[in-house]
């Protein structure tokens, strides 16, 4: 494949409220960010922060109502996704894009057996009888490390491990440049979840496919991506390489964030985490959003939103505290 | 003595296709003011090993001894009055939480079945104390559980567990439901009262993080039985059951420098169900010989001083030498 430098996916000054009987919730406010096909892009923060609706976004899938795109946009191979109709979007999401979601319990058909559910998606982007779609999917079956006399069962019959990755393979069936997995790996153990991160590593590696990888664990994050943004309260704090993020972290939520894991490695007798509770957002201040539970906080910092800083090239911090770094 | 001693602690289930073996065998003891850690994963017989202890569920052989008496096969009119002392604290703080109590009757609902505060005022004060305890401001008294976010629900749990100042909690994956920076909040919080009143914990938790850090032995549990022992520290640093070491080296790790060498486990867990005797972990054991296939269920043996292994192999693969 040849190599392109214009992102595969953009992400422009996008704001997306929702509208609740309490009010309107603040869920993305102002993210940009661009993914290049060579990336691995992860989206880490906590429950709550607007992960899954930038990448529902992305897909063209938020539902409207109650979901409002204020300001900006989405483009997806240098087209903004807002313009395409319903039609241009399905042939998009599948064949451009794809998404596998948290749940592989409730991602899969139960009444469809998974060889065809994974043949359906060939069936519908490629044009190709129905004999060979189920030859391709026979293929990506084996791909991801399932039996193929497994072709006609059900999901039920899978273990969750195997679930997600019949839910992997229906989401590259079509050889899609770009695949976000919003929290790939939190319902399943950990000697599961390590199988289905090495397999989503080297699928990536064979097909060339750019990755964004939304997550709670910055274990995940260190193991597999290469670009990172933290993400608090529907804004980007920090964002940049992973070593920018791993090793030298400036905004008081990324490092708290840190601080709040207990080590395998080192022994600490009491953890540091971050004061408070996570921010109500449909009461978002007009402020810096992490000041209620910030250390640093100061009166500055209630006077105004901060702007991101780059502190090194590509290394962005929303603080006012972020400090150019030293070469 | 030892305040919880177990022995040879089974619970069997009976299913369609047989016995369902949820713990077999089980046996360890616990001193007062120590945290027992219990991990493995989703089916080991984790949580069902906590219920069991806790009399939620009669075990099917075995006993458990909590300071000295034997609560296993005890009438549950007599059970009844070591209840307060054992306490449970359970995962999912969304589920085990009445939808119709508010804060404050949630809290004052184990006292007021125990009958231990003589008067009105009396359980209040207690209640407000107990909030107090678990960092819970005053002004949620009266609200109801779907009004609070995860971390809060979780602290109306540890306040119901405390309010009959128990000796013994059995803590079932406790942070699991919650996000890292109220996990840690929650984890310092339990460790806090562990100094204060003296508690006596098990930890059930699948986090290897988590559970380094709150215990001080560890038990890793697969399919139902013990496959190591050993205190938190060097369990870390020597492990030496073959499904330990892939565990271990299975936790992604938060930093882009000193990355564990991956020990990748072939398959998924073999099912409960009427298993054979052999070693349970035979199938996804990169160690496994014909001998380990074919012969018995390997024992737990004391391998080093607190140290305890239940493979075959252990001293081969480890090099280390044959204790008898």
């Amino acid at each position: 494949m040849e190599k392109k430098t214009t992102p595969i996916a953009k992400v422009d000054d996008l704001v997306i409220h929702y509208e609740t009987r309490d009010g309107v919730v603040e869920a993305v406010n102002g993210v940009s960010f661009e993914i290049l096909p060579a990336d691995t892009f992860g989206l880490v923060g906590e429950t709550g922060a607007g992960k899954t609706t930038i990448a529902l976004a992305m897909m063209g899938l938020l539902p409207y109502p109650p979901t409002h795109i204020i300001r900006g946009k989405v483009e997806i191979d240098g087209e903004d996704i807002a313009k395409k109709s319903k039609n241009d979007m399905r042939a998009i999401r599948g064949k451009k894009v794809s998404m596998i979601f948290q749940d592989p319990m409730t991602a899969l058909n139960p009444v469809v057996g998974i060889g065809d559910q994974i043949a359906e998606v060939i069936l519908l982007h490629e044009r190709c009888t129905k004999e060979e779609a189920q030859k391709k999917a026979l293929d990506m079956l084996q791909m991801v490390g399932i039996r193929p006399e497994r072709y006609k069962d059900y999901p039920h019959q899978l273990s969750g491990g195997m679930k997600q990755r019949v839910v992997i393979a229906i989401a590259l069936a079509c050889n899609p440049e770009l695949l976000i997995a919003d929290e790939p790996t939190t319902a399943l153990d950990v000697t599961i979840q390590a199988q289905v991160l090495d397999m989503i590593k080297d699928l990536r590696d064979r097909f060339g496919t750019a990755l964004m990888l939304i997550t709670h664990d910055l274990g995940i994050v260190a193991d597999i991506c290469n670009k990172c943004a933290v993400v608090y309260a529907g804004e980007i704090v920090e964002i940049g390489t992973v070593e920018d993020i791993f090793d030298r972290p400036q905004h008081p939520y990324t490092l708290g964030l840190f601080a709040s894991i207990p080590s395998l490695d080192k022994d600490v007798e009491r953890l540091q985490p971050v004061k408070g509770q996570i921010i109500d957002p449909t009461d978002l201040p007009p402020y810096c959003s992490f000041c209620d539970r910030c250390d640093r906080c100061t009166e500055q910092c209630r006077a105004a939103d901060p702007k991101l800083v780059e502190v090194s090239p590509g290394h962005f911090v929303k603080c006012i505290f972020a400090r150019k770094e030293a070469d | 003595m030892a305040l919880l001693e177990v022995e040879h602690l089974k619970q069997y289930f009976p299913v369609s296709k047989g016995l369902l073996h949820a713990v077999d065998d089980v046996s360890f003891t616990l001193e007062k003011g120590k945290t027992l850690g219990v991990v493995g994963e989703s089916g080991c017989g984790k949580s069902t090993l906590g219920k069991t202890i806790i009399r939620l569920l009669d075990p099917t052989a075995g006993t458990v001894r909590f300071e000295g008496q034997d609560i296993a096969k005890m009438p549950a009119r007599e059970f009844h009055k070591i209840r307060p002392d054992i306490q449970m604290i359970f995962q999912d703080p969304y589920a085990s939480l009445d939808p119709r109590l508010s804060i404050r009757e949630l809290i004052a609902e184990p006292m007021r079945i125990y009958k231990t505060q003589p008067t009105k005022e009396a359980l209040n004060r207690r209640v407000d104390e107990l909030m107090d305890t678990v960092s819970l401001a005053k002004r949620f008294e009266n609200s109801y559980p779907h009004e609070l976010d995860g971390g809060r629900r979780q602290r109306i749990g540890i306040a119901r567990a405390l309010a009959l100042n128990p000796k013994l909690i059995v803590c079932d994956e406790p942070v699991s439901a919650l996000d890292v920076s109220i996990q840690a909040q929650v984890l310092n919080l339990l460790q806090d009262l562990q100094k204060e009143l003296g508690l006596t914990y098990i930890f059930i938790t699948h986090d290897m993080s988590v559970v380094k850090h709150i215990s001080d032995d560890i038990i890793v549990m697969y399919l139902g039985q013990i496959v190591e022992k050993a205190p938190a520290k060097v369990l870390f640093q020597q492990h030496w059951h073959p499904y330990t070491k892939a565990l271990l080296s299975a936790i992604p790790v938060p930093s882009l420098h000193n990355r564990p060498q991956r020990v990748l486990l072939q398959g998924e867990l073999s099912s409960p169900i009427n298993p054979k005797d052999t070693c349970r972990f035979a199938g996804r054991c990169a160690y496994c010989t014909e001998a380990c296939k074919n012969g018995k269920t390997p024992a737990l043996r004391e391998i080093a001083p607190d140290h305890f292994v239940a493979c075959h192999r252990v001293q081969e693969i480890n090099a280390l030498p044959d204790a008898t």
